[in-house]
């Protein structure tokens, strides 16, 4: 199952401690953890009284270089705020896992995209996380590994965005032998003639430090960024999608080229830093981007944002909670066009 | 001839035959629940909130202005809507995550600032929505699927013990059991009559979880039992 | 490519069928994908289960139509209609059918599963076997008798 996938390359990556609270669909994840738990000392596990506790334990943790993870969805994602954005400010590799549920308030258990505006920018944020979706198993298990070690390298709250689909979903993986590489950069971070405060008094204090977070984000997000084209030679329109929506889009990729359509996909691997170099490239030669998301805009949001010089017509096609099937895709695509 | 036990005025019939699992606590809880508010005539004065648990299901069990909120705040609304509206009979349902996890400052907080609001906590000792796992009134070496080993090394919480720390003399404070229904019912007035006369009140109710115990009839009725060992029955 | 729906209330082991016919996919080299949708009830409430079943990678779980679709309760009936066309393959169970069945109910989603697999000729039923050995594991074992229960609901002739 995804979550379980999720756990074991948590495991693989060389977490060693996870803090969470129930709740759909993330709470496979704890429970998978709590069972490695009892067969490897070397790990640790605590279910909080909340997801607030749960998201500060996590800091806890990693202020010592212990790799620290925790797993959450929905109203649990709202009250991780507090943590994550502390996290930001304080520059601590926090990894945390988010299995989007439906949205707004507690909604449904099952699915959605609707966490992309809140899992990047949420709390009082400017956005100096590292997000990653994935969109099928296997990514999951690749992304989760990489997301240790990337936070660790560069130091900003990073996330594996998933969704309720892929948290259940059941399937193969392959976890290549030799994959335990060392989480680089692993050391504790609160030592002796460290003083870290979040707070500031004056407006030019905090002003500078923002800035400086800012330029540095700036300059390592080239080595971070990652999105993916698809069939995107000579493609006229491109579809726009990221996670599981992107595997949907895919295969009607497939079946609107057998039938003569000159169309391609392209994919943000990365939500934040959003990868601009790399979709500038990719839409060079399109003259209409279609977006289709399970959210009302957030995706496209975020893509306006970041490439709001290109001058391609967007329409974007928004089913907030529901997913897209590949044949409801072909269908809405023929109509449009 | 058989007879068929009238339902409460206060319910709501098309939501019924209700959404809870065979054998849980919650429907007997609520029946004696609906019985005194028929008697006590508090139907037009009753608030009805509930939290994201397994309570959220009786989201249209009474024909009672009723509410969801968020996990762990319903006592936080519930506050709120009585400071605003006095007048109100407020009941703040919740299960034992939402008041003693991710509420458990909200639950403090209430009784020290003795709200004359009423807390229903039905208590199985796990989290039952979200599939069984850890409480703090999971009992020890009790195995869960976020304890596999079996709960160690955590104290068990004792809420009414605990709040008769932190209330006022007057606040009704107890624990009674689903297995006794008609104490249940007796504590459940206690419960209303203490907020009718401007008091915090808090009634603990040990209650069977068979889906998440995975325990036959007998077996759910036996376990509620077991645990009026631990936590006692009573007033505080 | 074969997709399969299974629908029915929470507690009749929609999923269990559902996970046992993805493993035993598995188990033959084939490439599956299976997801459950449900709803927050513990218990009753509508439990939907898709899998879908290719000789190649299966990228996304969920479809409009089904090829099979086998419905295990009144109440989930009408949830999936929309899954419904003329090519569906419909199985109802006893449930619905309401024919004399002599096995326990515990087991009639077995014989479901073994309607789905004949309809749609998908694995071997060693593969099934073997697959639900894995999945019932801790049940065969405290009572084997289950064991033997299964695998005559699993070959249950109409």
């Amino acid at each position: 199952m995804g979550n379980q996938i999720l756990a074991q390359a948590a495991k693989d990556a060389g977490a060693k401690a996870m803090f969470g609270y129930p709740i759909t669909p993330s709470t496979e994840i704890l429970e998978t953890w709590a069972k490695f738990c009892l067969k490897d000392k070397s790990l640790s596990f605590l279910q909080t009284e909340d997801e607030m506790a749960a998201g500060f334990a996590t800091i806890g943790a990693c202020l010592t270089g212990v790799p620290a993870f925790t797993a959450t969805a929905g109203p649990g994602n709202i009250l991780m705020q507090d943590a994550f954005v502390m996290a930001e400010a304080l520059r601590i590799p926090t990894v945390a896992m988010i299995m989007q549920r439906g949205g707004m308030s507690t909604s449904t258990v099952i699915y959605s995209q609707q966490e992309v505006r809140l899992t990047c920018f949420g709390g009082n944020s400017e956005g100096f996380r590292i997000v990653y979706s994935p969109s099928n198993l296997q990514e999951l298990y690749d992304y989760t590994l990489k997301a240790f070690r990337v936070a660790w390298q560069y130091r900003w709250p990073t996330f594996i965005l998933a969704d309720g689909y892929q948290a259940k979903m059941k399937g193969e993986v392959e976890i290549p032998e030799n994959q335990k590489l060392a989480i680089p950069n692993l050391k504790p971070i609160l030592t002796k003639g460290v003083n870290l405060r979040n707070c500031y008094n004056m407006e030019e204090e905090v002003g500078e430090v923002i800035a400086n977070y800012y330029s540095e984000y700036e300059k390592v997000r080239p080595e971070i960024e990652e999105g993916e084209e698809y069939q995107i030679k000579d493609a006229k329109i491109v579809l726009l999608a990221h996670g599981i929506v992107s595997g949907a889009a895919k295969l009607a990729v497939n079946k609107l080229r057998e039938r003569g359509l000159s169309i391609g996909l392209f994919r943000p691997i990365t939500l934040r830093p959003f990868p601009v170099k790399i979709a500038l490239k990719a839409l060079s030669g399109a003259e209409k981007i279609i977006c289709l998301e399970s959210a009302l805009g957030q995706l496209a949001e975020l893509f306006k944002k970041e490439l709001h010089e290109l001058n391609i017509p967007l329409k974007e096609i928004n089913k907030p909670a529901l997913g897209f099937t590949p044949e409801e895709i072909i269908r809405t695509i023929n109509q449009i066009k | 001839m058989e007879i068929e036990p009238k339902f409460p005025q206060c319910y709501k019939t098309d939501s019924k035959p209700h959404k809870f699992c065979p054998g849980c606590g919650h429907p007997i809880v609520l029946r004696m629940l609906g019985e005194l508010i028929d008697e006590m005539g508090l139907a037009e004065k009753t608030v009805f909130l509930i939290d994201i648990g397994c309570s959220l299901l009786a989201w249209d069990y009474f024909d009672l202005p009723t509410a969801q909120t968020h996990h762990g705040r319903t006592v936080p609304t519930a506050v709120g809507l009585k400071i605003a509206s006095p007048e109100k009979i407020v009941i703040a349902y919740i299960g034992d995550g939402g008041a003693y996890a991710i509420g458990l400052q909200h639950t403090l907080s209430a009784c020290l600032r003795n709200n004359p609001i009423t807390t229903i906590v039905v208590n199985n000792t796990l989290y039952g929505m979200t599939g069984g796992q850890l409480a703090p009134t999971t009992i020890d070496k009790e195995i869960t699927t976020t304890s596999p080993g079996g709960k160690e090394g955590f104290n068990t919480i004792k809420g009414p013990e605990l709040l008769r720390n932190l209330a006022q003399p007057e606040a009704y404070l107890a624990r009674s059991s689903t297995d006794k229904p008609l104490v249940l019912k007796q504590y459940l007035k206690k419960a209303l009559e203490a907020q009718i006369n401007q008091h915090y009140a808090f009634l603990e109710v040990l209650s069977s979880c068979p889906t998440n115990w995975k325990t036959d009839a007998k077996e759910s009725i036996q376990r509620v039992q077991e645990l009026e060992k631990t936590f006692k029955l009573g007033e505080f | 490519m074969i997709k399969i729906l299974i629908a029915g209330e929470g507690g009749q082991g929609v999923q269990a069928i559902a996970e046992i016919l993805a493993k035993a996919a598995f188990l033959e080299n084939k490439k599956s994908l299976y997801i459950p949708n449900f709803g927050v009830e513990q218990r009753g409430g509508v439990s939907l289960a898709f899998v879908v079943i290719d000789d190649k990678q299966v990228v996304y779980p969920k479809f409009e139509k089904a090829d099979i679709l086998a419905i295990l309760s009144e109440r989930s009936r009408e949830r999936v209609q929309p899954y419904l066309d003329d090519k569906t393959k419909l199985i109802l169970g006893p449930a619905i059918t309401k024919k004399t069945i002599d096995l326990p109910s515990k087991a009639w989603n077995i014989l479901v599963l073994g309607q789905i697999n004949k309809e749609g000729n998908i694995v071997d039923k060693q593969s099934l076997i073997k697959a639900m050995e894995e999945r019932f594991v801790n049940q065969f074992t405290q009572n084997p008798q289950l064991r033997e229960i299964d695998i005559r609901a699993l070959e249950y002739k109409k």
